[in-house]
């Protein structure tokens, strides 16, 4: 189901619609949705830390990676982001023991469902950072990025008011 | 397959012995060859009962409304419909004592235009897996088939898919018949209602039926057995199937061959998890 990412002439095309064109400079939102107990408290380890990250991602705090109902990452796509990061506990690290494990199911069929119904697959990313992994949340982000970057603005489906 | 004289038997039998307070079955629609789901408490109606290759819906659906709830009922159903009442007991909306169950060995059902239904084609168990009586000659569980449709949209372009259903998603006029007419979908407060929402404002708009069907329907991801009631419903014939195959196709191949509602005591497939479970699309 993979599509070519499309690139012309310093512009950015979106991949889902290639009527689409943004400049060069276009700069995503991300929509970082992080659990409480790991990936909050990795990505505060980035900052207290001095690593920088791309400032692109706006972090919402949840409890648990299994707070996030697939709404959430619906609404996002929907008003402003152009991606959505959902970062959670390593497997076996949960905060509720098994949050992470029922979370996991939920993502892999959100993420192949909002894909068959026209998003890029890379829109929706998930990851598992620790709380000791600041350079690890680092890394992530820039991916998370530049993988957006390079899929170009998001128009489908969008909220005219919110 | 003609049942209506073996339903008519057991339903004069049920009121009689006084096991049940209301009946659900089918009865013929005067205005043309189809047939609409019948709720009876008055033993002098049984004779309009009927049961064919044309009772199409999902008779589960009626153990929902607050009439019925709490009262004894005898219906019948036919094997997608017994796995949605199996998962409904499971998910202790019913009560097992409270339900005389008439289970059908279905040979499928037809479509409006008279042929064997899509969901009947792929349909995985044909008889009913919970039952009080059983009526036809049991034939097994199936091998389960990836929908037609979902293999054929799976090979278009990104782009045309999302352009495909964009145009679809633009057809809803959000009157939620079909969380309305889902057996599983007993939410007293349903986060994509318009009228009960905390959540969800169902907007009438495209990106409004986007952001409240694909929600539906992963609150259905798991628990869905292909009933299509909710397809039926639809007065703008939203082909939901879609959305529900493709999450069940996803389910089935990566945990465990899960298929909602087939055994007892069974929750759907994200109230359970494996160590295993697939991992390699996450950072
Ligand atoms: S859509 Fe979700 S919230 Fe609404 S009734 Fe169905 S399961 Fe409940
Ligand atoms: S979502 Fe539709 S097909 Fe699935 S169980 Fe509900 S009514 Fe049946
Ligand atoms: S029944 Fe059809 S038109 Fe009504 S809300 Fe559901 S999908 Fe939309």
């Amino acid at each position: 189901m993979e599509t070519e990412v499309k690139e012309a002439q310093g512009k950015i095309i979106s991949a889902e619609n290639p009527d689409i064109v943004a400049p060069a400079d276009w700069q995503p939102v991300i929509m970082g949705i992080l659990c409480n107990w790991c990936s909050y408290a990795g990505s505060d380890l980035t900052g207290t830390s001095r690593i920088q990250y791309p400032p692109n991602i706006r972090i919402i705090r949840v409890p648990c990676s299994s707070r996030v109902d697939p709404w959430f990452i619906i609404k996002s796509l929907q008003t402003t982001a152009d991606g959505v990061l959902i970062s959670g506990c390593h497997p076996g690290d949960c905060h509720y023991i098994s949050g992470n494990y029922f979370a996991r199911r939920r993502f892999l069929v959100t993420k192949k469902l909002l894909n068959f119904v026209g998003y890029h697959e890379n829109r929706v990313q998930f990851s598992w950072v620790s709380a000791a992994e600041g350079p690890k949340f680092a890394k992530v982000v820039a991916k998370v990025t530049e993988d957006i970057k390079k899929l170009g603005p998001l128009h489908r489906y969008k909220k005219e008011n919110f | 397959m003609d049942h209506s004289k073996q339903i008519q038997d057991i339903a004069s039998k049920l009121f009689a012995e006084n096991k049940i307070d209301y009946f659900v079955g089918y009865r013929q629609n005067a205005i043309d060859d189809s047939q609409v789901p019948y709720l009876i408490s008055d033993p002098a109606e049984i004779p309009r009962l009927v049961f064919t290759d044309r009772s199409v819906f999902n008779l589960a659906n009626y153990l929902k409304p607050e009439h019925t709830r709490r009262k004894r009922v005898g219906l019948v159903v036919k094997g997608c419909d017994s796995r949605a009442l199996n998962l409904m007991l499971t998910e202790s909306q019913v009560k097992r004592e409270n339900v005389y169950i008439i289970g059908i060995c279905c040979e499928g059902v037809l479509n409006e235009k008279g042929e064997k239904a899509q969901n009947c084609i792929e349909c995985v168990m044909p008889d009913a897996v919970v039952y009080d009586e059983m009526i036809g000659t049991p034939t097994g569980k199936r091998e389960y088939i990836v929908n037609a449709d979902i293999k054929e949209l799976a090979t278009i372009a990104l782009e045309k898919r999302a352009d495909y259903f964009e145009d679809i998603f633009s057809n809803c006029i959000r009157c939620n018949a079909c969380r309305h007419s889902c057996p599983l979908c007993y939410c007293a407060k349903c986060c994509i209602d318009q009228e009960t929402s905390t959540l969800y404002h169902g907007a009438n708009t495209s990106s409004g039926a986007m952001h409240a069907l694909m929600t539906w329907s992963l609150h259905l991801a798991g628990r869905c057995v292909d009933c299509r009631n909710c397809e039926k419903a639809c007065p703008s014939h939203l082909p939901l199937h879609l959305l529900h195959k493709q999450n069940e196709s996803v389910i089935y191949e990566n945990f465990q061959q899960h298929l909602a509602g087939m055994e007892k005591d069974d929750r759907g497939a994200f109230y359970k998890y494996s160590l295993s479970d697939p991992d390699d699309f996450i950072l």
